[in-house]
């Protein structure tokens, strides 16, 4: 009877317990945001906040979070709080503290004067002592008591000064020095980290919950981290790219619009440089590869899933498939050298680089193709073969329309991935760093017949053509430098320019998939 | 003991056969000869092309004409049979890069010929010493200093992307409530979609000269942070894959330990991630296989000299990658250097081949497991 009433499912007693818990996750949660502050530049660490240094604050706030996070666990293992602890921590835990205790033990014996063999004694003997406290008592003490004491001696080493602004460490022998701005910061996330963690066990009570607490804590931070990267690498090439985009851009006078940046080349007679050659290059090349690629892969997904038995030809296709997809893209470029361009005038050329990324293509359409007419229901093709139609009629009026949605999807996120690629159209397709307008190719116009063989000939698929992403290359290995104006903002903004017909694939991929999706399920 | 396999086989041979004299009594002769035609034009055009022969554009004509001529008239057949050609195009292509980068590498091995217990085997030299120079004698191409490039850059980019993909993948099928998911889940196909090039152009313009900086370096270019950026595009792949994984553990497992008073954290943890175990290894070794075959970042964040740092764990300097070697080289690269680019590539394709074949088997023993068959 007594265990119920400890198990009761309303405990009164730890409401103010989970209040300082929950206080200490959003203190930890400030810190790592201000240490990621700190050492991307934003705020310097000996900038003052409240009279004193930035770099003292943050030791202080680490000092409370680790006295904290210790006093949550010795609450709990002394009773004054109903929490529900299991006998141990667990071996990933133990594991964790040990690593962080042997370096923190080397690094701190470093500092003192010891050498290697010191260091490692220190290490081990610091590690093995983290092991036992974490694995041998009970939950509550082993997930905190480690914690906390790495944090308290951060906040400590912050504090007092011994790491801080000005603060400098030569790795002898790596020919590199280590600055107190940035270790700093690397201390202050890694103790945020620590101690959030802790606390937000003691939060969910330990035990099952607050494990579970925990971890979606550290899960929920990294989801975060990574969109925060995304967006804030979108956000950066935009700001960055945008003088150089709407350079010269202007509504209303002699054209209807007029955008230099877009239907300018880069040649003497431009007064503003534009990337216009190498956006064309990059849709011809799309083009290309989409007509070589597309058509093949639909066949080939439908012979795989109607017509082919399974076996060992299925078998071997679908291995030849991810084996495809997963070559590295700079192979390709070696490949299409060796095969494309001996075959095509012996020269870097337009079409060459089409074929190659067209192979790269290739893989993709196949996987996507073939997942999305398998997903096709079999009622529909039984359906149909109940009327007495044909198998070929059944592909091509039932599976085909049904599987379109999927089919689309997959060839649009492919055509982004492609567009942007540069190590195979480096090998094969080769271009201008600056190229003038007339530079860009006439595909349609350039066909020729003669009477000869090959009997038809396309000059303009044959030269060597700049595409955005090369481009972009080129203009880096030139070292940013060129016979333009402001050759700085002229490369960010081809940079947004790649970016943003990139992620146009992208978006109006992903947007055809919402809204198949919500068609289907009307 | 050999008796019964060879009769398997002959049987098999004479069913193949009466089948196809079944098909071709049963077919109609003129759809017949027309995908003959095609077909025999394609694999002609094929040849051709191989051959580098300019009379190639007669036979593809030549298919092109028996193939919309069949089109019109028995479309079923035909289709049947180009839908097969086009079959074949992974397997050619697959085919036809081994042989291409392989023969073009072979003057590369020839050249760094060692000889081992009394015997040369080429190739041997690029990677017994450590001397990569194109230019000045002795003139030696090791792959050793890319190699070591390549596994700096890789291992820091498995310890970014493995860690957090495999977290963001069960965040995104576990976790999250649907409406984050369906952000959450774009947003980071999104990130697999930013150019490599831009990538490595943010690395070039701004991380580059801030760890010049931050660590007193001379130069900026480090396997740190190139290791750290193509983690980051690494990522994707991870996550995707791992997710595939986790989401085809069959909810009933996962029920069954929620229904016993489990956690989600718990049932994580003890069903689903052991279930999928294997799927989320195949999707970290996917992502390893993407790390390695990174390019453009790497070209443009690296030094661009082939050396091995030293001591051998120095991550505050970069000099090169396989991949890099390739790309920075080629095209002012010829004869033997031309040819032990290749070889890079060699070493590369093969590398990421068994990476992949590796995660494809390891998914196929999963799935067979959880359709309860082994």
């Amino acid at each position: 009877m007594s265990r119920a009433t400890q198990t009761a499912l309303v405990r009164d007693d730890r409401t103010l317990y989970e209040a300082a818990a929950g206080t200490a996750v959003g203190l930890a949660g400030v810190a790592f945001a201000a240490g990621l502050a700190a050492l991307l530049g934003v705020v310097a660490i000996d900038d003052p906040v409240v009279g004193f240094e930035l770099s003292v604050v943050f030791g202080a706030v680490l000092l409370a979070l680790g006295v904290a996070v210790v006093g949550f666990g010795m609450a709990s293992r002394l009773g004054y709080v109903d929490a529900a602890p299991q006998p141990s921590a667990g071996i990933v835990a133990a594991a964790a503290f040990t690593g962080i205790w042997v370096a923190v033990g080397a690094i701190v014996s470093g500092a003192v004067g010891l050498g290697t063999g010191g260091r490692l004694g220190v290490g081990v003997v610091s590690g093995g002592i983290a092991f036992a406290a974490t694995a041998l008592p009970r939950e509550d003490i082993g997930s905190t008591v480690p914690a906390g004491t790495v944090t308290v001696l951060c906040g400590l080493s912050l504090v007092t000064g011994v790491v801080g602004p000005g603060w400098e460490q030569v790795l002898v022998g790596y020919n590199a020095t280590l600055f107190g701005d940035t270790v700093v910061p690397a201390i202050v996330l890694f103790a945020s980290l620590v101690s959030g963690w802790s606390a937000a066990k003691a939060y969910g009570g330990f035990g099952a919950r607050g494990r579970n607490v925990g971890a979606y804590v550290l899960i929920y931070l990294v989801v975060c981290s990574i969109l925060a990267v995304l967006v804030g690498l979108v956000a950066f090439v935009t700001v960055k790219g945008l003088p150089g985009l709407f350079n010269g851009f202007g509504v209303g006078s002699a054209a209807l619009i007029s955008w230099p940046f877009l239907t300018n080349g880069a040649g003497l007679l431009a007064d503003i440089a534009g990337v216009f050659p190498a956006l064309v290059g990059t849709v011809w090349l799309v083009i290309g590869a989409v007509l070589f690629a597309v058509p093949t892969g639909v066949g080939a997904a439908v012979f795989l899933s109607e017509y082919a038995e399974q076996g060992r030809f299925t078998a071997a296709v679908e291995v030849a498939t991810n084996g495809l997809w997963s070559t590295p893209s700079i192979v390709f470029g070696l490949f299409g050298a060796a095969f494309l361009i001996p075959r095509f005038g012996n020269q870097k050329s337009l079409i060459a680089g089409m074929l190659t990324l067209g192979f790269m293509l290739l893989p993709l359409v196949l996987i996507t193709s073939r997942e999305a007419i398998l997903a096709v229901p079999d009622e529909y093709r039984d359906a149909s073969a109940a009327l007495g139609v044909s198998k070929w009629q059944t592909i091509r009026s039932v599976v085909l329309p049904a599987a379109i949605p999927g089919v689309t999807t997959g060839v649009i996120l492919g055509v982004g991935r492609i567009a942007g690629e540069t190590a195979p159209i480096l090998l094969t397709m080769g271009g201008g760093v600056l190229p003038a307008k007339s530079a860009a190719p006439d595909v349609l116009g350039s066909f020729q017949l003669s009477a000869s063989p090959p009997f038809v000939s396309n000059p303009a698929l044959l030269e060597a053509t700049s595409a955005l992403p090369y481009q972009l290359y080129a203009l880096i290995t030139a070292g940013l430098s060129g016979n333009i104006q402001n050759p700085q903002e002229y490369a960010w903004g081809l940079a947004l320019t790649l970016l943003l017909v990139v992620l146009a694939f992208y978006a109006i991929g992903i947007a055809t998939r919402y809204y198949f999706r919500r068609k289907l399920h009307q | 003991m050999s008796l019964p396999p060879q009769t398997d086989w002959r049987a098999s041979i004479e069913r193949r056969l009466t089948g196809t004299r079944e098909f071709v009594d049963d077919t109609d002769p003129e759809a017949l000869a027309a995908v003959l035609v095609s077909m025999g034009s394609l694999l002609a055009a094929f040849v051709g092309f191989l051959l580098a022969s300019p009379w190639t554009a007669v036979p593809f004509g030549a298919f092109l004409i028996a193939t919309g001529y069949g089109w019109a008239r028995h479309q079923a057949l035909v289709a049947r049979a180009v839908t097969f050609a086009m079959t074949t195009v992974t397997l050619v292509t697959l085919g036809l890069i081994v042989v291409f980068i392989f023969a073009e590498s072979v003057p590369a091995f020839r050249y760094e010929t060692a000889s081992a217990f009394g015997v040369s085997v080429p190739g041997l030299g690029m990677f017994t010493q450590a001397r990569w120079d194109a230019v000045s004698d002795p003139v030696r191409y090791s792959l050793l200093p890319m190699i070591h490039g390549t596994v700096m850059v890789t291992a820091i980019a498995t310890l970014v992307a493995a860690p957090l993909g495999v977290a963001a993948a069960l965040f995104i099928a576990e976790i999250a409530p649907p409406r984050v998911r369906e952000l959450v889940k774009p947003g980071i196909e999104v990130l697999a979609g930013i150019p490599s090039i831009v990538y490595g152009f943010i690395g070039f313009t701004v991380i580059n000269p801030w760890a010049s900086g931050a660590f007193a370096l001379n130069g900026g270019s480090t396997y740190l942070f190139v290791g750290m950026v193509v983690g980051l595009m690494a990522l994707p792949t991870v996550v995707s894959v791992a997710e595939d994984a986790l989401t085809s553990v069959p909810d009933v497992m996962k029920n069954g330990s929620l229904a016993l008073g489990a956690t989600d954290w718990q049932s994580m943890t003890s069903i689903t991630l052991p279930a999928a175990f294997s799927g989320v290894s195949a999707a970290v070794l996917l992502g390893v296989g993407r790390a390695i075959g990174e390019t453009m970042a790497a070209t443009v964040m690296l030094a661009g000299i082939p050396r091995i740092s030293e001591p051998l764990v120095n991550v505050f300097y970069g000099y090169e990658t396989l991949t890099s070697l390739i790309a920075r080289g080629y095209g002012s690269a010829n004869g033997v250097h031309e040819s032990a680019l290749f070889a890079a590539g060699v070493v590369l394709f093969v590398t990421v081949l068994c990476l992949s074949v590796g995660s494809q088997y390891i998914e196929a023993r999963m799935r067979r497991r959880l359709g309860g068959v082994e």
